[in-house]
């Protein structure tokens, strides 16, 4: 056999890759070239107009990204200390261990769309069971229609539906960690706060770095607990990047803007967690 | 300075860890723990550190009780069987740690560190990371850091177990000078070691310990001279001391119908009764009018030969100095110093040594 021919063995997989990957990105990058939409459903070719019109006439777009910033750090941020809280209550031994642990995982068990249902019906402003114990303080915050109020309650049901993956992220670093600088640590005279600053922390460091970017990239695609709580609203306090991508492409049917949008979107993104990955690295690893 | 351990037991399942331990040292010594695997050496050396709460006993140092003071408030310093470092730390660091938990001040922590380094052969490494230094240095970085504290009681679990031969020796020796120097004369040395040989040449006083129990403190050349029994002739000789059943009747050693010895100058006062007899195996050598003993396995070590031998039910390793090979199942003449006969009595209890005989 032609030594050449080896090249064909890579043939099924490059078919896959182009399939999966390169031809829907490939595909994206030609429609955001084209002024496709519901009256005018063609790939023609208007250069960069789409991108011209989203950084010089698009402040919603760039609202709702500083929004999905905001959301998105401070729900990973919340998520973290929280899972990690948890995960060194059931890392020790501790009475019903197991239990708590299958506990602290219920949230993620659940379908995220039903649960944001049920959270959506629990902040219900008049009918909600929220309200319902705070009316007893003469109490009725706006869960829902506040423009600051929502963005907490978005925050809340994402902590909640989330923080049980950091815990479980950071369970699995905390048992695979050495015992033997604990012990160290121990006769070397830090108590149990010191051991965590100077020996638990700095040995997660490398998992808790992985463990909040997977969730900021999870993160920062949040949609559907917007969609089912506020649908952005109200007005588009709550709206996310996601969200508003959707809305042009999926419900303004501007197919070749939201192209434009989305691939703006993707380079933003893959720029900002190579950023925030190094910073992380810096501030954990190095820091330490 | 004196740590004084009274009654300390210990028993997490059936069987007694720390069983009725009691001891007393002194400051600027150092102790060796010798015991076979499982005898309750790291639990001793645990329960020392604090990380073992007894089940019964006290701990003082100085009449202060000791063993009330949680693990981290405790003036120890230990060195593990591991080499246990923190492993996200450089060098430097490493042996900072304990000081800066004191929260010193830089420069004396400085000066501390370097010192410990310097003590320890490690100075001009500050800077590297742990994983970057080979198994003997990273001990010899858990060494410095057990030093830099100056803590009342060092305690050392088997620090060279972990490591080849060659370095063991050498770090032995780096041990014994380190341990002796000014730096340590106010501290109280544990050491614990399964290898005689190892506890002989580090000197100072030896505790022998088996299950759970400490058989017998002395110095070095005390126990190695008079082990109060056989346990203790076993654990403190390598090989294992030598051990057989026999009579005394008429002023001589019955082992066998064929093997009857001439009872030595320590042993004359001896009463007729049956005894267990000890011998190193360095008494037992190869003579052409010696007993009939047949092979079982010789080994070559170094420039020796370990020959494992046996006569009806009398089994014993004899110390050649020389390297001899043996066929399995070929008969030597073998030949007993009787001049360096131990006697115990039924309840394995010494009667008699050659340097504390029965005259």
């Amino acid at each position: 056999m032609n030594f050449k021919h080896k090249y064909l063995f890579l043939l099924p997989g490059l078919l896959v890759l182009l399939a999966i990957l390169i031809f829907p990105i490939g595909f994206t990058v030609r429609l955001s070239l084209s002024s496709w939409d519901s009256f005018y459903p063609a790939l023609d070719f208007i250069g960069i107009e789409n991108y011209v019109r989203l950084f010089t006439d698009d402040a919603r777009f760039w609202e709702a990204f500083g929004r999905l910033s905001l959301l998105s750090v401070t729900t990973v941020f919340l998520q973290y200390v929280i899972g990690f809280g948890l995960a060194l209550i059931v890392w020790k031994e501790i009475a019903f261990q197991r239990f708590f642990r299958v506990l602290f995982l219920i949230p993620m068990m659940t379908t995220p769309v039903i649960m944001t249902v049920i959270w959506r019906t629990f902040f219900h402003e008049s009918l909600g069971p929220v309200n319902d114990i705070l009316s007893h303080f003469n109490l009725a915050p706006l869960w829902l229609s506040s423009e600051t109020l929502s963005k907490f309650t978005v925050m809340i049901v994402e902590v909640w539906q989330w923080t049980p993956f950091m815990f479980l992220l950071l369970l699995a670093g905390l048992l695979s960690l050495p015992k033997e600088p604990f012990l160290a640590a121990s006769i070397d005279g830090a108590g149990p706060i010191r051991t965590f600053v100077y020996v638990t922390f700095p040995l997660m460091a490398p998992i808790s770095i992985g463990a909040i970017i997977i969730r900021l990239i999870e993160a920062s695609k949040i949609m559907d607990t917007v969609y089912v709580l506020t649908s952005g609203g109200p007005g588009t306090a709550t709206e996310t990047s996601s969200f508003y991508i959707f809305i042009k492409g999926l419900r303004e049917f501007q197919f070749g803007y939201s192209a434009a949008l989305s691939l703006t979107y993707l380079i933003i993104m893959i720029i900002s967690f190579t950023i925030i990955a190094k910073i992380l690295v810096k501030l954990m690893v190095r820091g330490n | 300075m004196s740590l004084i351990a009274s009654n300390l037991s210990f028993k997490p399942g059936n069987e007694w860890h720390l069983d009725n331990v009691c001891f007393e040292m002194s400051k600027g010594q150092i102790y060796t723990i010798l015991g076979r695997t499982l005898a309750g050496k790291t639990t001793l050396l645990k329960t020392l550190a604090g990380l073992i709460s007894p089940d019964q006993g006290t701990l003082t140092l100085d009449d202060r009780d000791f063993g009330s003071i949680p693990v981290w408030k405790r003036e120890v310093a230990m060195v593990y069987q591991q080499f246990i470092n923190y492993p996200h730390l450089s060098v430097y660091e490493n042996v900072a740690f304990p000081l800066k938990q004191r929260r010193m001040q830089s420069d004396q922590i400085k000066a501390r560190v370097m010192k410990a380094l310097q003590q320890v052969g490690l100075d001009g490494f500050e800077n590297r990371k742990i994983q970057a230094l080979s198994g003997g240095q990273q001990q010899r970085v858990a060494l410095a850091r057990s030093l830099v504290k100056e803590a009342s009681v060092i305690l050392l679990d088997e620090p060279l177990v972990n490591l080849d031969y060659k370095l063991r020796e050498q770090l032995r020796e780096e041990f014994r000078n380190i341990f002796s120097s000014e730096a340590s004369k106010d501290s109280i040395l544990i050491y614990s070691s399964t290898d005689p040989v190892e506890a002989m040449q580090l000197g100072g006083q030896i505790l022998v310990m088996d299950e759970g129990r400490i058989l017998q403190q002395g110095t070095s050349k005390e126990v190695y001279e008079n082990p109060n029994c056989t346990k203790v002739a076993q654990i403190t000789n390598d090989p294992a001391m030598n051990l057989f059943e026999g009579r005394v009747e008429a002023g001589r050693i019955i082992l066998s119908s064929e093997i009857e010895l001439e009872l030595p100058q320590h042993c004359k006062r001896l009463a007729t009764g049956s005894y267990i007899f000890g011998m190193r195996a360095a008494g037992i050598t190869l003579n052409q009018t010696g007993f009939p003993f047949s092979v079982e396995l010789s080994e070559i070590s170094g420039s020796e030969t370990f020959l494992h031998i046996r006569h009806e039910m009398i089994g014993v390793v004899g110390l050649l100095d020389s390297v001899q090979n043996f066929n399995t199942g070929e008969v030597v003449r073998v030949q007993f110093d009787t001049m360096q006969l131990y006697v115990f009595d039924q309840n394995e209890q010494l009667v008699s040594s050659p340097y504390c005989g029965l005259e």
